[in-house]
């Protein structure tokens, strides 16, 4: 299965061939793989350093002269540490630009705490017109990138290093969820990687005949609200799987989407408090309740059985 | 110098009760030189793609940027005379997206620069010849992007860039042991010493300046006087956010108009 971190080098080499505009910044990693498009556009690539807020500010000015940047490191650095200069320097300024993590919430699961990032999401959702995508494969990187780098906006794309393997029948789109399936008597919501074992516990669930709703969000921001409302109108029960901060992500946005709905019961997982210890990426999923035993047993509590 | 333009600031600080006076009043000269004799630009077109860049990273030293681009026709009487008021366009921190020659807005110190910096790089991408300037506080000069900016204008050779740092003596208050020239010269940068209250200082100085697509950013160190020109002003006191009222108007104007 084809990484994403390779999906991006290889979509900036595909953008960089026809975009002048296109300019590439990182903080020190990917410079291997992103070597074909330094070597084919020297001026258009910089690897600045270990300075993640001068180098996100130093896109601002990028931006104004009218260049396209995008600005790539890990999450926590790019996204919390630098999260004033995406605020003032593009929100507040309006300027557009293209921000790119590797090791969103725990990807980097043996590292610990110092390079987990759980608030990158409702970070720059808080931000009017930005757009924050979570995808979950090489594929819909590619589609939403291209439909959207272009667009203006503060874009965020969180990479995620364990891609979920589903093939859609839909379309990716910008600001829409997948129905991965459909069914009537709850809704699970989730996004990135955790497709895969929302995926899974969905086919067991059929199995117990129960119906479950799967909607898949590569988009977060703007948040698909009427798709929700509608799989709620029907099921009343909503369980979101989310490798986000348990405030203002999938969960509260639901919620915020069921608004006239008489919601029976609603259940999240998420990461509410720093992750301690360590550990490979499953195995901190295991200790959280990201498992499709976990998914499977939330969602039978939500039928109440 | 510039009598008419610190009267101007201390009447919008005083009609409206919000603004920097000392601030202002370190930086206005050396302002006002930019845009009389060093800027391209062009005030009714203020996008114009070939001007020079002037950032003003300092926000809080706006009373001068506005009172310098209403002297040169970018602002109207009437956005002065609405300074820091709702029906107004200009604010106690400049705002890009509503003044007319004002690049970024600033406030927050430590971010005009490194936008600079980027600008600066940005240009020489485009294979542009267009010069940049950035005005920084010396207390500015504390935040830690100044010094990932001045690193990477270094490692870029950005030649086209140009800093000017009001070296008022804010930051001592606090960091004594500041020793500013080293630092900028120990990042690279062609630093240079100037009295920021002298035209013939400036006239020098930029007469002398070399601009280049790619080589050592430049730094002027330009030594000023917080609150300059206004004797119970000047300095590190209780001026440094104060309105004055109608009696301390009228005293600022006499020693002024003097």
């Amino acid at each position: 299965m084809k990484k994403l971190r390779q999906e991006f080098a290889d979509t900036m080499l595909e953008i960089g061939e026809t975009d002048e505009s296109l300019v590439v910044m990182v903080g020190d990693i990917s410079h291997g793989i992103l070597k074909p498009f330094a070597e084919k556009h020297p001026d258009r690539y910089y690897n600045i350093g270990i300075c993640e807020p001068a180098m996100v500010n130093l896109a601002a000015g990028l931006s104004k002269v009218g260049l396209t940047p995008v600005v790539h490191t890990i999450a926590p650095f790019i996204i919390e540490r630098a999260y004033e200069q995406i605020k003032l320097d593009f929100g507040y300024q309006k300027l557009p630009i293209n921000l790119i993590s590797v090791g969103g919430a725990f990807d980097y699961a043996q590292l610990g705490c110092s390079h987990h990032c759980y608030t990158d999401v409702s970070l720059i959702s808080h931000i009017k017109d930005s757009c924050v995508f979570c995808p979950g494969s090489a594929e819909e990187f590619n589609t939403l990138f291209k439909q959207s780098y272009n667009n203006g906006k503060i874009n965020y794309f969180r990479l995620t290093e364990n891609p979920h393997g589903i093939e859609h029948d839909q379309s990716i789109k910008v600001g829409e969820g997948v129905v991965v399936a459909e069914g009537s008597d709850l809704t699970i919501v989730t996004t990135g990687a955790q497709l895969k074992k929302c995926y899974a516990a969905t086919e067991v669930l059929k199995a117990e005949n129960i119906a479950v709703e799967l909607i898949y969000l590569p988009t977060l921001h703007p948040f698909p609200k009427e798709q929700i409302h509608k799989s709620l109108s029907k099921t009343k029960r909503l369980l979101t799987v989310e490798e986000l901060s348990s405030h203002c992500g999938i969960y509260s946005s639901s919620l915020e989407a069921s608004l006239g709905i008489n919601i029976e019961k609603a259940i999240q997982i998420a990461i509410d408090d720093f992750i301690y210890g360590y550990g490979t990426y499953e195995e901190v999923c295991e200790r959280n309740g990201f498992t499709e035993l976990n998914i499977i047993k939330k969602a039978m509590e939500l039928k109440g059985v | 110098m510039n009598s008419d333009l610190r009267i101007k600031i201390s009447e919008m600080v005083q009609r409206s009760g919000e603004g920097h006076i000392p601030s202002s009043y370190s930086i206005v000269d050396i302002v006002e030189f930019l845009y009389a004799k060093v800027l391209k630009y062009k005030q009714h077109q203020p996008d114009w793609t070939e001007r020079d860049y002037f950032i003003l990273s300092k926000g809080h030293g706006c009373g001068a940027l506005y009172a310098v681009l209403h002297k040169y026709g970018f602002l109207s009487d009437r956005d002065i005379e609405d300074y820091s008021t709702d029906k107004g366009i200009l604010g106690g921190h400049p705002d890009m997206t509503k003044v007319p020659g004002a690049e970024a807005s600033t406030g927050s110190l430590g971010h005009g620069f490194p936008t600079a910096v980027g600008i600066a790089l940005g240009l020489r991408i485009k294979k542009k010849n267009n010069r940049v300037f950035v005005l920084l506080g010396d207390g500015e000069c504390h935040e830690g992007t100044i010094w990932e900016a001045a690193n990477i204008g270094n490692n870029l050779q950005l030649g086209n860039l140009c800093a000017i740092i009001d070296w008022n003596g804010s930051a001592a208050q606090l960091m004594p042991r500041e020793g500013l020239s080293s630092k900028w010269k120990a990042f690279g940068w062609e630093c240079h010493l100037i009295d920021g209250h002298s035209k013939e200082d400036f006239e020098r100085i930029f007469a002398r300046l070399k601009f280049e697509i790619n080589g050592s950013p430049k730094v002027i160190l330009a030594k000023t006087i917080k609150g300059k020109g206004v004797s119970f002003i000047e300095g590190h006191g209780v001026w440094h956010h104060r309105i004055p009222n109608e009696s301390e108007m009228s005293l600022i104007r006499r020693e002024l108009q003097k």
